[in-house]
């Protein structure tokens, strides 16, 4: 049984459709990785999924999230917060905001040790320390005397991976967690969470829009787009043949160090407002293969092989 | 004790303010025992002398000694303050906490703080007292609930912007319930304002009181408190103006003070300003 499955998820803000029957799923201990622009609706999909949207402007409207096969958005508050840290938990993007800015790190630490098992005050931050040392923080003693302030981006990135492993999740969903990092200190957070995963058994959901971050860390990738996937796949195979056009451009678009070229390739156009109607296929105005039937028909996701590609004409048309 | 130091390093307006603080502290505590005359005691024979001699601020109208007045005084002016600052902060910050937490609950309450803060605080608080009786205990009700409406609409304010957080988010994340949110993650962010705001309350509770006072609508006559010797000190301005000048002057120090500590007390308190920044 998959750990995570999301099945034709549907959201919309006031009328608006931000994401359209998104579906996939994860195995336990995989990592799947989900890309796309600002506003594709891969981070709200991550809020959907532990109960974080505002409910009174966002709107789950169809679809269910089974975990362990269990539908999360039909347990109430309670079952579901105890699921929330102790089998299913997350990091954010900016690890600035995402700490409590009055708070010593450790003491926010002990807190969330504490939110998930009964000990003593001692043995929380014994736990903690622990915690520190296993994201291998420099002189953990100390930092957990810490104000989040007086902590690098890097390091308030470790404690709040720290936080989330507090409770032994079986589920870790990563939104953008070293976009704001360096790239050196993105490398050394990243390597930092596949070895956690190694050892712990622990599934990720790795969201971004570096194609690099997810090439090297991810088996599976979802290409979002306009609220809807694009293209799934494992990622070998889609780093080696994109089928989407979207995709294929994405690809096209990384800077390649060995190349002479200045200029870096680009998807022309933009992301579209949620509040434009696009007929047919919504990633046509700024497809390079458009076809007339782009135009007017939106396509449905359609299996190849062990590859799911939302496109009338996949690129492979047009390679082979 | 390190608090304190670090509140008046390097701030001497500050310092000379929380001096003077203490100083009516120590009078307020210490009453009975610096005050060199009962402060009820008449004595018609030297009504409304001069300050000096025995009498070193003077009397007043029934010979009643003006500097033991003013020290019982403070013991009010502690009194009320401290009252009406736990009254407001106490119910201001649930009102505001919760409204901006519950948003349906807070349209309801909000409206309702709004149409309180559309009378002028003192009006306000004339109109509660005519429907209470002249005591200690209805004076600092009356200022707290007066007060008790801005508190909540700055708290609103700040928890509505706090609770977007990411780190509140994060808490949730953590299985954090609508309660620990609130009281454990929420409300630690908000004591340097709510200490900055106990401050101008505290401040503006002693205004507001020698109002009332002056109004005579405060404390019962018979008790020491500047306002009530303002108040009675008013048709004798010409004749002894010692009678408003010391409790006019004790006043005015005392709010400046007020002030001056509460703004120090929120630069210290708030671990953004301490300096110590560590590298990677």
């Amino acid at each position: 049984m998959a750990l995570l499955e999301v099945k034709n998820l549907s959201i919309q803000i006031g009328n608006r459709p931000v994401v359209q029957n998104v579906s996939f799923a994860l195995q336990p201990g995989d990592t799947l990785g989900i890309v796309g622009e600002s506003g594709c609706g891969k981070s709200i999909t991550s809020l959907a999924i532990m109960g974080l949207l505002q409910e009174t402007v966002v709107r789950i409207t169809a679809g269910e999230i089974l975990f362990e096969g269990r539908d999360l958005l039909s347990l109430d508050a309670r079952n579901r917060r105890a699921l929330m840290g102790s089998e299913i938990a997350m990091i954010f993007q900016e690890p600035m905001t995402s700490l409590n800015p009055v708070y010593r790190v450790g003491d926010q630490v002990i807190e969330a040790v504490r939110q998930h098992r009964t000990c003593s005050k001692k043995e929380a931050r014994e736990k903690a320390r622990q915690l520190f040392e296993l994201v291998k923080i420099p002189d953990p003693e100390r930092r957990l005397e810490s104000y989040p302030h007086q902590l690098s981006g890097g390091l308030r990135q470790r404690v709040m991976i720290a936080m989330a492993l507090s409770g032994d999740p079986a589920l870790l969903i990563a939104d953008e967690p070293t976009t704001a990092l360096d790239v050196t200190v993105q490398s050394q957070i990243l390597d930092l969470l596949k070895e956690l995963q190694d050892k712990r058994g622990m599934a990720v959901m790795l969201i971004s829009h570096d194609l690099g971050v997810i090439s090297e860390n991810c088996q599976s990738v979802i290409v979002m787009y306009r609220g809807r996937i694009v293209e799934a796949s494992d990622s070998e195979s889609l780093f080696r043949m994109p089928l989407h056009p979207y995709t294929f451009g994405l690809l096209k678009s990384l800077p390649d160090v060995s190349s002479e070229v200045e200029t870096l390739e680009a998807i022309p156009g933009r992301v579209p407002g949620l509040d434009e109607d696009i007929p047919g296929c919504a990633f046509h105005p700024r497809c390079a293969f458009v076809q007339p039937d782009c135009r007017e028909l939106a396509p449905e996701i359609a299996v190849h092989g062990r590859r799911q590609v939302s496109c009338h004409h996949p690129v492979v048309e047009y390679l082979l | 004790m390190t608090v304190i130091f670090q509140l008046i390093s390097g701030r001497k307006l500050a310092t000379l303010g929380l001096f003077w603080l203490l100083l009516i502290l120590a009078c307020a505590v210490f009453a009975p025992l610096i005050a060199p005359f009962d402060p009820l005691e008449i004595d018609p024979v030297s009504r409304l002398s001069e300050p000096g001699g025995s009498y070193l601020f003077g009397t007043d109208h029934f010979g009643r000694d003006t500097l033991s007045r003013c020290i019982y005084g403070a013991r009010m002016a502690l009194i009320i303050g401290l009252g009406s600052v736990t009254i407001s902060l106490v119910f201001g910050g649930l009102i505001g906490m919760i409204s901006a937490y519950f948003t349906r609950v807070g349209m309801v309450l909000m409206r309702v703080v709004d149409v309180a803060m559309a009378f002028p605080a003192l009006l306000m608080a004339l109109v509660l007292m005519t429907l209470f009786e002249r005591s200690v205990f209805n004076t600092i009700l009356v200022i707290g609930i007066v007060y008790t409406t801005t508190t909540a609409r700055i708290l609103y304010g700040m928890v509505l912007k706090l609770k977007s957080e990411v780190f509140i988010d994060a808490a949730r994340c953590s299985g954090a319930g609508h309660t620990s949110i609130l009281f454990r993650h929420i409300l630690p962010n908000l004591i340097s304002p709510l200490l900055v705001q106990a401050s101008f309350i505290f401040a503006f509770a002693q205004l507001q009181a020698a109002a009332l006072d002056f109004l005579g609508l405060g404390l019962p006559p018979e008790i020491p408190s500047w306002g009530n010797m303002l108040s009675e000190s008013r048709i004798y301005v010409t004749r002894a103006p010692w009678l408003l000048i010391y409790p006019g002057i004790l006043i005015i120090l005392s709010v400046f003070s007020m002030n001056l500590v509460g703004d120090a007390a929120r630069d210290s308190i708030d671990p953004r300003f301490k300096d110590d920044i560590a590298g990677v």
